[in-house]
């Protein structure tokens, strides 16, 4: 059973220990509007900005070169992001280009070092709200997954909210990526956008 | 202002002037989420009172000498509208109210809005007060506290805030301008309601211990309302959106 709360709200009467809560005496209260879920004892987050973890896949945009393989991306407002290539990765990336890489470390949490960086050509870029990020890669991947199958578009999706996308149905793709931002807090969601983008296949074969 | 040579009569048949008892409150009406350009935002009504309250952030601290490394910093404009109310604010830009009103509000949420996890970031808060009516202070907070969640900046409570004060011997609650104007205290209260802990008190006027002890349990009192409303608020923007 999930539940809207509110910040502080009071989750529990004991102490446990779960994201976006904080202790208030013998009690845990949420920090955050989001919706509580008794069953795994966590707080999702529905509005705010992203926290940076190492790990993290982001989409970022390259915006400084430095020398020697040096990048300065462009995560979000409040993060920045330096890459220090290998100095037998020959790759190198230009001003503009948009990349996809992997948090190696984070630096007082608002720099982002990242690793394993690869170049995304041509496509399209939007930006959602990073909170809703987890839903709309969904349980082991499972929305994601539906969204690429169904539109045949190749999408690369970061965990700082911007969403990489290419192919010949990029529309879709994206009515069905803004949709899933929008009811992220509603449940049965990957059945809905399940039939919204089969009708909009079924439209496009009629015609 | 009011000066007690001229002073109207505010209680007349043991009723307010508009015929609100003495600890009742002005019609409140709140919406979360009405600014799509900021990362949250509400507007709210609190009688004649006409609020919009909006939060960017966390975000770039500037000027960069200001960024705090161990946290965010909070910012506050609270500023009126030079069409908000009869003369007195019909210019634009700061004034001494305004600086020290935005003060107060900063240190507010100072204490409830958890900074540790965006250091060198800035979190600003805009109260623009579109028509006034007395208690803009208060409704201003109250505002900004649900622009604050609908931001998802991390909080530890949903702050509320409001006014009580005396008119003769009679304790009241909630004054509109007239009363502010005239009355024997004004004393606006912002209050975390998980401990009805004080954040901000302010008191012109004078009151015995006793008066002002009942003030403060009409406050509380009158705060279960006004949370109430502010969580409605809050819980109104995630109700409807479902496609087909």
């Amino acid at each position: 059973m999930r539940e809207i709360v509110l910040p502080g709200t009071a989750i529990s009467d004991q102490r446990i220990s779960a994201e976006n809560t904080y202790f208030d005496g013998a009690k845990t209260r949420s920090e955050v509007v989001g919706l509580y879920d008794s069953a795994h004892n966590e707080v999702i987050q529905l509005e705010g900005r992203w926290k940076p973890r190492p790990g993290d896949v982001v989409v970022g945009i390259v915006e400084r070169v430095g020398r020697n393989g040096v990048y300065g991306i462009s995560l979000t407002e409040a993060v920045d992001g330096l890459l220090i290539q290998d100095k037998y990765d020959n790759a190198r990336f230009a001003v503009g280009d948009v990349i996809e890489a992997e948090i190696r470390d984070v630096e007082h949490k608002r720099l982002a070092v990242l690793e394993r960086p690869k170049l995304l050509r041509a496509g399209s870029l939007m930006q959602i709200k990073a909170v809703r990020v987890p839903r709309l890669i969904g349980k082991a991947n499972t929305m994601i997954t539906q969204i690429i199958e169904l539109t045949g578009c190749n999408i690369i999706v970061g965990r700082n909210g911007l969403v990489w996308m290419r192919g010949s149905n990029v529309a879709a793709a994206t009515a069905a990526v803004l949709t899933v931002e929008r009811e992220a807090h509603t449940s049965g969601l990957t059945e809905r956008i399940k039939s919204m983008l089969e009708k909009i296949n079924g439209n496009e074969s009629r015609t | 202002m009011g000066s007690s040579l001229n002073k109207p009569e505010l209680i007349v048949n043991g009723k307010r002037l508009d015929g609100r008892d003495f600890g009742e409150l002005r019609p409140i009406k709140i919406e979360a989420g009405v600014l799509k350009n900021a990362d949250g935002s509400a507007y709210l009504e609190w009688g004649n009172n006409k609020i919009l309250a909006a939060v960017y952030g966390p975000r770039e601290a500037t000027p960069k000498h200001l960024a705090d490394p161990g946290k965010a910093i909070i910012k506050c404009r609270y500023q009126m509208a030079p069409f908000s109310s009869l003369g007195e604010h019909n210019r634009t830009g700061p004034n001494r109210r305004a600086t020290e009103i935005s003060k107060v509000i900063r240190e507010v949420f100072e204490n409830v809005v958890i900074t540790s996890d965006f250091p060198g970031s800035e979190i600003d808060i805009f109260i623009e007060i579109l028509q006034g009516d007395g208690g803009t202070r208060a409704a201003g907070l109250t505002a900004a506290s649900v622009a604050l969640a609908n931001a998802g900046i991390k909080m530890k409570d949903l702050v509320y805030a409001v006014s009580a004060g005396r008119i003769g011997d009679h304790v009241t609650l909630d004054f509109d301008m007239i009363e502010d104007n005239y009355s024997d205290a004004d004393m606006p209260m912002a209050i975390a309601p998980r401990n009805n802990e004080l954040l901000l008190l302010q008191m012109d006027g004078g009151l015995t211990i006793e008066q002002f002890d009942e003030a403060v349990k009409m406050a509380i009192g009158a705060g279960k309302t006004i949370s109430a409303l502010q969580r409605d608020a809050l819980k109104r923007v995630y109700e409807t959106k479902v496609s087909q």
